[in-house]
């Protein structure tokens, strides 16, 4: 056999396998563009003015500092809300790999 | 330094075959200063791509391209011809059925000759053979049918392949049209699908090989002569109508002591300390004193050979057709493919106001068309070329035929257990090499041809090349300078990113990922508390029935997200996997396909 051939035999039969740094890298980056962007968003739409005269910026996403303590829907909020998704997204991508390694490594 | 200068002195290499092989070896060696002896049969040199000279036209047995992506080739080109070469644009088309078709195919073009009922039913039996393909691929037959449709094969393949091979289409193994086009990488080709080659594009490479190439002023013939002199000035030899008759060797040191030659009646002894042999394999065996093994030259009578001649008709008109050559697939005649000498050199002809054409028939030796009187065959082509409505016959006003023996290895059923039978007992004996397309049984192209030489010749100075290796893994249009930006990138890199995903792995991350989302979520807003705990997160139980932000609610919430979470996950790999099965299919197929598009000219 040829080494063409015993490369796309490999091609073929071969199981995809994650790295969990790169994975986790990019989901990081993923998430916390998200939120990023969602945030500075919002902060450069302006929001929109209550009876009271109060103006309400992103009440919805303002929701997640329930979780991320310390984030608001401001432009200084935005960063640290990179930061807790970037964070988050690191976390879920490493795991979603190590978890699928793990699963490929037990089956073969 | 000095040892090896003064082991190279003792050297001398006998060369059975002055064809481009047989040369190009010499020629290496020439330039290192081994002295070699080239012992030809013919009157002259260039084997199975000599140029004939008949009054003045000279006339190229089945029409040789000079374009190489072998760097060492290329140079023995450019060092031996320097400017002689002209860059000719090719035009070829196939002959069918009275209407004539771009060869290669092109899809409009074709649709166009074979009318719209026709490319119908060619469409719809491509679509079957994609659909429902052989499941065995063992000919040519179900190989083209496979990729084409039985009709399309029909069409453009069936008649033509025949003619030139004298069998079915069903008897010729697929490995050979495999061969052809056994240089696709598909990794190669999905790295280049993926990135694109920084100044080029493949496909345009491709195409301008195929589209246009070099050709010698007047003929191959001027490279082998002039190849020919350069030896013989480097102070080796080169020997015309040389026929070696037996190969002398020892059994029991396994190595050849000389090869016999017969001039005029007289036996000649060749000496040598190396011996490199390019003449058909089955000759070869049949020529060893003592007579090898039994089986060994049982093997070797099984390997066959496809002959061809060639009717040149010289036709008192300024052009007959614009094409370099025309492929002849009408059953109704023996022609296979006309060259038009003309169009490959205007110094061809001697006259510009006449053409010079090459009709080629392909035969066994001793068959019918083979021992045909010249006469005869002259007047056969007249009749056939008058047929087909290219020339008429009082147009004609000279002719003269050359036939060639042993042109092309016949790839059938039995070749390759007998070729690796002979090929052990050949390995065996030290001082030997076989080298180019009939030495070693393989359908090796010019260049190809040269570079197993090349190698032999270095082989002769210390290296080690494993000559059966050349043509069999390197790709045939790979690309000529630089590396492209897919080159850069590991196969390995590839291959590892186009695996197939693990759907229930991949699931399973997910799912467990999601479930722990949502577990955590739920417990980090129960153990903050408050007056109403979670109320937007409570919201989630419009779709997770049973939902709520609480102790048991996180293990609720977690059973259903890792649900979700498994499913979509198995979606996401499931569809990964089938779209990149599909890419990887529709990247092979276009591939096959831009290199079948010359299938034809490696005839």
């Amino acid at each position: 056999m040829n080494g063409i051939k015993k490369k796309e035999e490999k091609l073929f039969s071969g199981i995809i396998r994650f790295n969990a740094k790169i994975l986790g890298l990019v989901l990081g980056l993923l998430m916390g563009l998200v939120v990023f962007i969602a945030t500075n968003w919002l902060v450069i739409m302006g929001g929109h003015t209550t009876h009271d005269g109060i103006t309400v910026i992103g009440p919805h996403l303002s929701l997640l500092r329930q979780f991320f303590i310390g984030y608001k829907v401001t432009f200084t909020g935005s960063f640290i809300g990179f930061a807790y998704g970037f964070a988050l997204g690191t976390l879920s991508g490493s795991l979603i790999a190590w978890i699928y390694n793990k699963i490929v490594d037990f089956k073969s | 330094m000095q040892e090896h200068a003064r082991k190279l002195d003792n050297k001398k290499t006998v060369i059975i075959g002055g064809g481009p092989a047989g040369l190009a070896a010499a020629y290496e060696l020439s330039k290192t200063g081994v002295e070699s002896i080239v012992l030809e049969k013919d009157q002259m040199v260039g084997g199975i791509s000599k140029t004939v000279n008949y009054k003045n036209y000279y006339f190229d047995l089945g029409g040789h391209r000079f374009f190489t992506k072998i760097e060492a080739v290329e140079n023995i080109w450019k060092e031996v011809l320097d400017d002689n070469f002209l860059h000719k644009k090719r035009l070829s088309r196939i002959y069918y059925n009275k209407k004539f078709f771009n060869y290669p195919i092109r899809p409009l073009n074709t649709l166009r000759g074979l009318g719209l009922w026709n490319a119908f039913l060619i469409l719809i039996s491509y679509s079957y053979a994609h659909l429902f393909p052989a499941g065995q691929e063992e000919t040519l037959e179900q190989w083209v049918s496979n990729r084409f449709g039985k009709r399309l094969y029909k069409t453009f393949f069936k008649t033509y392949t025949e003619k030139v091979w004298g069998i079915s289409c069903s008897e010729i193994r697929a490995e050979w049209a495999a061969q052809r086009i056994k240089g696709l990488s598909l990794v190669k080709a999905v790295k280049n699908a993926l990135i694109k080659p920084k100044n080029s594009n493949k496909k345009e490479v491709i195409k301008t090989l195929i589209d246009s190439f070099d050709y010698p002023k007047l003929g191959p013939g001027m490279m082998w002569q002039s190849m020919a002199e350069i030896i013989q000035g480097n102070g080796s030899q080169v020997c015309l109508e040389s026929e070696v008759e037996a190969i002398l060797w020892n059994r029991n040191n396994k190595s050849i002591d000389s090869v016999e030659i017969n001039v005029n009646g007289q036996r000649k002894l060749f000496h040598g300390t190396d011996f490199i042999s390019s003449m058909p394999i089955r000759e070869l065996i049949q020529k060893f004193k003592p007579t090898v093994p039994e089986g060994v030259l049982k093997a070797s009578n099984h390997l066959n050979y496809r002959d061809f001649l060639t009717v040149t008709l010289i036709v008192n008109k300024q052009d007959v057709f614009p094409d370099n050559w025309i492929y002849i697939h009408e059953p109704d005649v023996k022609l296979a493919r006309v060259q038009n000498y003309k169009n490959w050199s205007p110094y061809m002809v001697p006259d510009q106001n006449k053409t010079c054409l090459g009709l080629e028939y392909f035969c066994f030796e001793g068959d019918e068309l083979w021992s045909m009187p010249d006469e005869e065959l002259i007047e056969l082509g007249k009749r056939e070329m008058a047929a087909l409505g290219l020339v008429q016959k009082h147009d004609v006003e000279d002719g003269t035929v050359v036939r060639m023996l042993k042109a092309y290895p016949v790839y059938d059923s039995g070749y390759r257990g007998s070729l690796n039978t002979v090929r052990k007992f050949l390995d065996g004996i030290d001082n030997l090499q076989l080298i180019g397309r009939n030495g070693m049984h393989r359908y090796n192209n010019m260049d190809h041809s040269m570079l197993t030489a090349i190698y032999a010749a270095e082989n002769i100075n210390g290296a080690n090349h494993n000559l059966w290796e050349i043509n069999e893994e390197p790709e045939y249009h790979e690309e000529r300078a630089g590396k492209s930006a897919g080159e850069l990138v590991p196969d390995e890199i590839i291959i590892k990113s186009f695996n197939r995903m693990d759907k229930f792995g991949f699931a399973a991350a997910i799912g467990t990922v999601s479930g722990l989302f949502i577990f955590l979520a739920t417990i980090f807003l129960v153990i903050k508390g408050g007056e109403v705990v979670g109320p937007n997160l409570q919201l989630l139980n419009q779709y997770f029935i049973g939902y709520s932000v609480t102790i048991k609610g996180a293990f609720i919430g977690m059973g259903y997200s890792f649900l979700w979470g498994f499913l979509f996950g198995w979606l996401f790999a499931y569809l990964r996997n089938l779209f990149l099965g599909f890419f990887i299919y529709r990247v092979k197929r276009k591939v096959e396909m831009l290199t079948f598009r010359d299938f034809l000219d490696h005839f």
